[in-house]
């Protein structure tokens, strides 16, 4: 009697076995080409994955796409174009199920290091040592785990302060501080002169996480991070004192109203607020002129009235001049890649290709030499400190873990809140790097 | 007795406000472009922008998800009514060994929201072969849509009097003819009534779409609005635009269904 | 006599009385018949929704970051985590508010709307029409224009009150356009109950001298007792999975004063890459919700059950 119901339900289970069977289990690119000899003439297809879901890097990159497969007529190669966090989703559980694509978008650091302890990127170190070195370097190191390296990078830049000239002019500043110490009092005359002083999207924590990170690479030095990075030491008192110092920041209320329901994008965010005038400073990378032009009527965001400067040195921190924060965007490499997207990416990032994308003004290529394709001034003075720069931290969420990475910014926004002190939002730290995130 | 009603009509109208303001301010603000709204929250359109809507509906990229989330609302609707309806004619209808543990498992999707599994149902899209296609996710949609189906339709389908069932038996129909030829007919209300909330459903799904297709050709309309994000800034203004002009076809099923939808939750189902 | 459409209540009325069906014909063409009726649900449910139920409770018991082997067996431990962490027992203690709330004030609301929308009030079509939109509407919208209306400068503004940002009151925010969009889904139900009341006998009372409250105190409300227990059930089932407004309005912030468990689930499988942790906390979010629908069902809704049936809701 209940046979009948078994019996259904074994043909229902064989159905879907024979499915199966026919449907394959490749669905996406499984090359057969092993890594190693570049099979020209045989068809190849490359499956790539990018995050500029808008123009004009979204076509600079198609075309770059284009010219490549006309170069190379066995190659086809399939863009899949997503936004930042559809991507970061569809990525991850890609990857959960085993399937990278062959080429994608990736911030390096510690996603990238667990990318590769998993084997789910491709060491790339012997293909592109005849080139590598053509990139500049600092970038170059945040797509190695080790010795390897996993992927290529396109874009580095940095994070400073971008200001508005016309409301510093107001209170009285002259020039942008250079130190703290400096930096605290021109808020103070910006307060006083009923001024806004700083603009953050703490809804989206990593705004925060800016703050408390460049503090601590002030505060604590760069060795210091790495120290942390490897052992979970964010307890030492340098971090305590960057927290400290931030609180002092914090207390004096700089903030637009309700900073921690703000973003940081679009009309209610963080550059919402400076785009219409609404606080003096922010502290962001070099992506924001970008989105402030976005922001205003006219589209041309501040004019002339947007400046830039680095983040201030803090008298008696173990941070020395240029050592800088910042990151960038690069490509890795799937661990099922055919050795032509290798080679497509170094198209990607050679001279021809960067300097059209620099051209866009929403990256900084890192391809030596193509520097000058950036021209807007304020982007040029980003470009010149990263040159100059001696190191460069990247960020924190992206640096370490996710899991650590993610507690670091959780931890700064209850700095920001108001709902822990400096010493518990170490502590917090220390111990989701510890506990192995 | 009339003067009684005015604050009544008040309080109607006052609900009625909290509901449209949202939605006027959302169509609104697809007449103004970013710059404007992040001056200016509050403002109507000056000027008038019409690129928003003219652009997006000039695209074909706008048609192409429209048209793919209306096939895969329809595949997944066509899959679950039918499969819940006869699922819930035997719940209802019959008594056989174990039938309140196959109840009780359905209900279990009810449970638990469909991002948590997400992983292992793309493995076993995968497995199936149906990464990249409709099917793959109407087939998703559709499993996670029979449990409330079927809880709507069996104190429905249970409501229909033995004697009617007798009669058609006499009558020479069976367990299929009854449930074809009479239970089906007269469920009309309830019938639309679950399928307007699996299409609903299926309209606003973004996650799983997502997760399963792979060529944005294939993509719906909750994945369309996406590149108006980038992973730097969001234009506000074509946001609104697009999940305002998103919205028409689904308020046009409802206008058109509400009249089966009321009757549907109103004959039988509820009063159990 | 076939019953019609407008017969409905009697259809109802009448099978409450009968006994379910008992069958006629025994032996295996019965089952075979039932059998196939169910196998299409039972299959397609089987593997889209079971099988893939059964990996997230595998993956709960290892430590995993997703990526990678199933390698690291910690048995209960991610359990044990996740009842001791305070962010977890706040998100719970966040859904159990919701669940309060949403039984003192959105379905009372509800209810209140539905008796409106029940009387001779001018335009109830219109009406009924508008308060059911919301619910049609997809959550990413609807987070995406409150967000904008209720910044700072926005639609609210000039109250000066931090809706969002402030964290002792975005939970209550969060309620609130929650509450607007699934208001009308219950006030349906309500609908549906109140029009099986006859009217006559409310009529009957007032007449008999009693007041309009007292007629909904003694007969209205003990009346409407099925669809009020089937309200309660969907709505506390819904409370305890709040996600997809709360995730797009506030990321469950700022500062945790907005998580829910699903939020929770969420955030630390896709996000901080904690994939058996999440699993595990999603096995539990599933434990408290079975265990309230079997209970509920057992307790609450037996008073509507006869024989084997089971009214709507387990």
């Amino acid at each position: 009697m209940v046979k009948s119901i078994r019996w259904a339900l074994a043909a229902a289970a064989a159905a879907a076995l024979l499915v199966a069977g026919c449907g394959g289990g490749d669905d996406s690119s499984s090359k057969s080409s092993s890594s190693g000899t570049p099979s020209s003439g045989k068809p190849v297809t490359i499956n790539w994955w990018h995050i500029a879901n808008t123009d004009p890097l979204k076509t600079v990159w198609k075309q770059a796409a284009d010219e490549y497969m006309k170069a190379h007529p066995n190659v086809t190669i399939k863009i899949t174009v997503l936004e930042n966090e559809a991507f970061k989703a569809k990525l991850t559980t890609n990857m959960q199920a085993g399937n990278p694509p062959d080429i994608f978008q990736s911030w390096g650091g510690g996603t990238l290091k667990e990318q590769a302890d998993a084997s789910l990127v491709q060491d790339v170190t012997k293909p592109t040592s005849s080139w590598i070195g053509t990139l500049n370097p600092a970038a170059v190191g945040l797509y190695k785990v080790g010795d390897k390296q996993y992927g290529v990078p396109y874009n580095l830049g940095m994070v400073g302060v971008w200001y508005n000239k016309a409301l510093f002019k107001k209170a009285g500043i002259d020039a942008p501080p250079a130190t703290w110490t400096d930096f605290l009092a021109d808020v103070k005359k910006l307060k006083d002169a009923g001024i806004t002083p700083i603009a953050v999207g703490e809804k989206d924590k990593w705004p925060g996480m800016f703050w408390w990170a460049n503090l601590s690479l002030r505060v604590a030095g760069k060795d210091a991070m790495a120290k942390a990075g490897e052992d979970g030491s964010f307890d030492s008192p340098g971090f305590v004192k960057a927290g400290e110092e931030l609180k002092k920041l914090i207390d004096m209320q700089p903030f637009q109203k309700s900073f921690l329901a703000a973003p940081w994008p679009g009309a209610t965010g963080e550059a919402g607020t400076m785009a219409k005038q609404g606080a003096a400073m922010d502290l962001m990378g070099q992506w924001a002129p970008n989105e402030f032009n976005a922001n205003t009527k006219d589209k041309k965001g501040l004019g002339d009235d947007l400046g830039w400067f680095p983040f201030p040195q803090v008298e008696g921190g173990a941070g020395q001049e240029g050592e800088q924060f910042g990151g960038g965007d690069g490509f890795a490499i799937g661990s099922k890649a055919p050795p032509e997207a290798v080679d497509f990416v170094k198209f990607l990032v050679s001279p021809e290709i960067a300097n059209k994308a620099g051209a866009t003004g929403t990256i900084l290529p890192v391809a030596k030499g193509t520097e000058s394709s950036v021209t807007d001034p304020n982007m040029k003075q980003v470009l010149d400190t990263r040159a100059q720069s001696t190191f460069v931290q990247l960020y924190l969420d992206q640096a370490y873990a996710p899991a650590v990475g993610q507690a670091v910014n959780d931890a700064v926004q209850t700095l920001f809140a108001g709902k822990a002190s400096p010493q518990d939002v170490a502590s917090k730290i220390a111990d989701a790097a510890k506990s192995g995130g | 007795m009339t003067l009684r009603r005015v604050p009544l009509y008040a309080f109607a109208w006052l609900v009625a406000l909290a509901i449209l303001v949202p939605l006027i301010y959302a169509v609104l603000g697809g007449f103004r472009d970013t710059g404007q709204i992040a001056q200016d929250p509050i403002g109507l359109p000056s000027p008038w922008v019409w690129s928003n809507y003219g652009d997006i509906l000039k695209s074909g990229a706008f048609w192409h998800q429209l048209w793919n989330s209306v096939l895969i609302a329809a595949l997944s609707t066509g899959l679950t009514v039918p499969f819940a309806a006869a699922a819930a004619y035997v719940f209802a209808r019959f008594k056989f060994p174990g039938r309140e543990w196959f109840y009780t498992l359905f209900t279990l999707g009810l449970l638990f929201p469909i991002a948590v599994a997400i992983l292992p149902i793309f493995i076993m899209i995968r497995t199936l072969g149906l990464l990249g296609t409709p099917f793959g996710v109407a087939l998703p949609e559709a499993a996670f849509g029979l449990p409330l189906t079927i809880v709507i339709l069996r104190p429905f389908f249970a409501s229909f009097p033995n004697e009617l069932q007798d009669a058609a038996a006499i009558d020479g129909c069976g367990a299929f003819g009854f449930f074809w030829r009479i239970l089906l007919p007269l469920s009309r209300p309830v019938l639309a009534t679950v399928s307007m909330l699996a299409l609903v459903t299926s309209w606003n799904m973004f996650l799983l779409p997502l997760i399963v297709l792979t060529d944005s050709g294939g993509w719906t309309l909750p994945l369309g609005v996406t590149n108006y994000s980038t992973q730097y800034g969001a234009d506000t203004a074509r946001i609104l635009a697009f999940t305002t002009l998103s919205m028409i076809p689904a308020l046009i099923f409802y206008a058109f269904a509400e009249r089966h939808l009321v009757r549907g939750l109103t004959t039988g189902a509820v009063k159990g | 006599m076939p019953p019609s459409q407008g017969d409905s209540a009697t259809l109802v009325r009448a099978g409450r009385t009968t006994r379910p069906a008992v069958r006629r014909r025994r032996g295996r063409g019965r089952l075979a018949t039932i059998a196939l009726f169910l196998a299409p649900a039972l299959v397609l449910y089987l593997l889209l929704v079971v099988f893939p139920l059964f990996q997230v409770i595998r993956y709960s018991g290892y430590k995993w970051n997703g990526l990678g082997p199933l390698d690291d067996f910690v048995g209960l431990d991610n359990f044990k985590r996740a009842l001791s962490d305070d962010v977890f027992r706040g998100a719970l203690k966040h859904n159990a508010i919701i669940i309060g709330l949403s039984l003192v004030v959105q379905l009372p609301f509800a209810l209140g709307v539905a008796m409106l929308v029940n009387s001779r009030l001018k335009g109830r079509a219109l009406l009924r029409l508008l308060f059911f939109a919301p619910f049609v509407l997809s959550e990413v919208i609807t987070a995406v224009v409150f967000n904008l209306m209720l910044q700072p400068d926005g639609v609210l503004g000039g109250l000066n009150v931090d809706w969002l940002g402030d964290t002792s009151l975005v939970l209550y925010t969060c309620f609130v356009v929650i509450s607007w969009k699934y208001f009308g889904f219950h006030m349906i139900i309500y609908l549906a109950g109140l029009q099986q009341i006859p009217r006559e006998l409310e009529e009957a009372a007032l007449i008999d001298g009693a007041r309009h409250w007292e007629v909904f105190r003694y007969i209205t409300l003990p009346l409407l007792g099925p669809t009020i227990r089937i309200s309660v059930f969907l709505s506390i089932i819904g409370a305890l999975q709040v996600f997809d407004l709360v995730w797009v309005m506030t990321g469950g912030g700022p500062v945790n004063a907005s998580n829910t468990m699903a939020i929770y689930v969420i955030d630390w499988g896709f996000k901080r890459f904690q994939f058996g942790y999440a699993s595990a906390v999603a096995v539990i979010m599933l434990v408290i919700s079975l265990v309230f629908a079997l209970l509920y069902q057992r307790f609450v809704l037996r008073r509507d059950i006869e024989g084997a049936l089971t009214t709507m809701g387990t």
